[in-house]
């Protein structure tokens, strides 16, 4: 293996890796890429000593990677680190993995993200219901508005570990769990400054049928100069700019607008 | 290049870009980068293959623009480079894309910025090979160029 080794998570799961790399007695560093998230794990004669991944380092490291299903790995031979930061065997730092992903399993089924809204129940399952002090502290922060990641973060909680607990009051029955509605958002339309700017650009880059093209473009996605909402003031420059043939004066135009849409949010 | 890249971080919504070269290596990236080097170079390396494979198989693409759960991404091919810009799904994308077109006219008109680049300049079909690729994607790839070929 003197040359490495690279591959996909997706054919080759860390789990099988791990396994292939200490039957082989390596020696390096197993880089993990998830596609946002990097890991990396050190080996010495196929034992793993060292692991960060994240902000995560040790057993928790290498729990997390094997978590990933998707992503890349890339194996360096002969790369060592000073740092000695695991000490459990691989069969145990492989349960342990198993066991955490089961869990993230088993509480995305009940919590299926930290997006859900709590609620107490209406009514109980039975006639009394025990609870811990813990529970208690987390029962307590619910207010029917407020998300579970929201709650995490007011009682100072990782989002897995407050997961944790809603899991086991919704499991209790004390809690109903309901996707946060969509507050109505109030449109903001461009307004007459923006059109102006608009019309002076499009003028100064393709000449007098600037009003027809303008019209022409707002008609393409869907609005006119009075429905226009601020958001969709963009997508108007853009579809305008892609028309100006020379690469000079489509440049000079983008800036305009790009100026001119700063100059309107802020 | 250091100043255009600059102004997509100034874009609600943006975290930074980065240009590498055909090799995925980076050349110059917003500071403070927005992802560790590796990761961008794996990102310049999977981009560039992906950029390629279409190229191979009739389909050649200069934008890409990737959207997931939590993040996008868009690349542009330059030919002898590739621009990336990582932002959050919430993100204007007809500002970023105005943006992009900026910055490329500027790069285009500044001698320097040709010059910086053309120093990286390389053949992107190395990201190819059989010692860059694993065997299922070498494989892949050659069934790709044999077909079209």
């Amino acid at each position: 293996m003197a040359d490495g080794l690279s591959g996909s998570l997706a054919e080759l799961p860390l789990r099988h890796l791990l396994k292939m790399l200490a039957a082989g007695e390596q020696t390096g560093r197993l880089e993990l890429n998830s596609g946002l998230e990097l890991a990396a794990l050190f080996l010495r004669a196929g034992v793993v000593v060292h692991a960060t991944a994240d902000a995560a380092s040790g057993d928790a490291a290498v729990s997390t990677a094997l978590g990933w299903t998707n992503g890349s790995f890339r194996f360096e031979p002969g790369v060592l680190h000073p740092e000695v930061t695991i000490t459990a065997p691989l069969e145990q730092l492989l349960a342990e993995g198993s066991r955490q992903v089961s869990e993230r399993e088993m509480l995305q089924r009940v919590i299926p993200s930290p997006e859900v809204v709590p609620r107490l129940a209406a009514k109980l399952p039975a006639d009394s219901i025990s609870i811990s002090a813990a529970e208690w502290e987390v029962l307590a922060q619910i207010d029917g508005a407020a998300t579970v990641g929201q709650l995490a973060r007011t009682l100072g909680r990782s989002d897995l570990e407050a997961v944790r607990a809603f899991y086991s009051l919704k499991i209790s029955g004390l809690i109903e769990l309901s996707v946060e509605p969509a507050r109505p958002v109030a449109v903001v339309l461009a307004g007459k400054p923006f059109f102006q700017a608009l019309q002076t650009a499009v003028a100064a880059a393709m000449g007098p049928l600037a009003e027809i093209i303008i019209d022409d473009a707002l008609e393409d996605i869907g609005f006119t100069r009075r429905t226009l909402p601020r958001s969709e003031m963009s997508a108007v420059a853009e579809r305008i700019s892609r028309e100006i043939r020379e690469s000079e004066n489509r440049s000079r135009f983008q800036q305009t607008m790009l100026a001119a849409l700063r100059s309107h949010a802020a | 290049m250091e100043r255009e890249l600059q102004q997509f971080c100034d874009i609600p919504h943006v975290g930074g870009a980065f240009v590498c070269d055909n090799r995925g290596d980076v050349i110059v990236s917003s500071d403070p980068a927005v992802l560790a080097t590796v990761a961008m170079n794996a990102i310049g390396r999977e981009v560039g293959r992906s950029l390629l494979a279409l190229e191979a198989s009739g389909h050649k693409r200069l934008r890409l623009d990737f959207v997931f759960d939590s993040w996008r991404l868009l690349a542009h091919d330059m030919g002898e480079a590739m621009v990336f810009i990582v932002c959050e799904p919430g993100v204007d994308a007809a500002t970023v894309r105005m943006t992009l077109d900026v910055a490329l006219n500027a790069w285009q008109n500044d001698s320097r910025a040709r010059k910086r680049l053309a120093s990286r300049r390389g053949e992107r079909k190395q990201l190819a090979t059989p010692a860059t690729l694993d065997p299922n994607a070498y494989r892949a790839w050659t069934l790709i160029q044999s077909e079209t070929g």
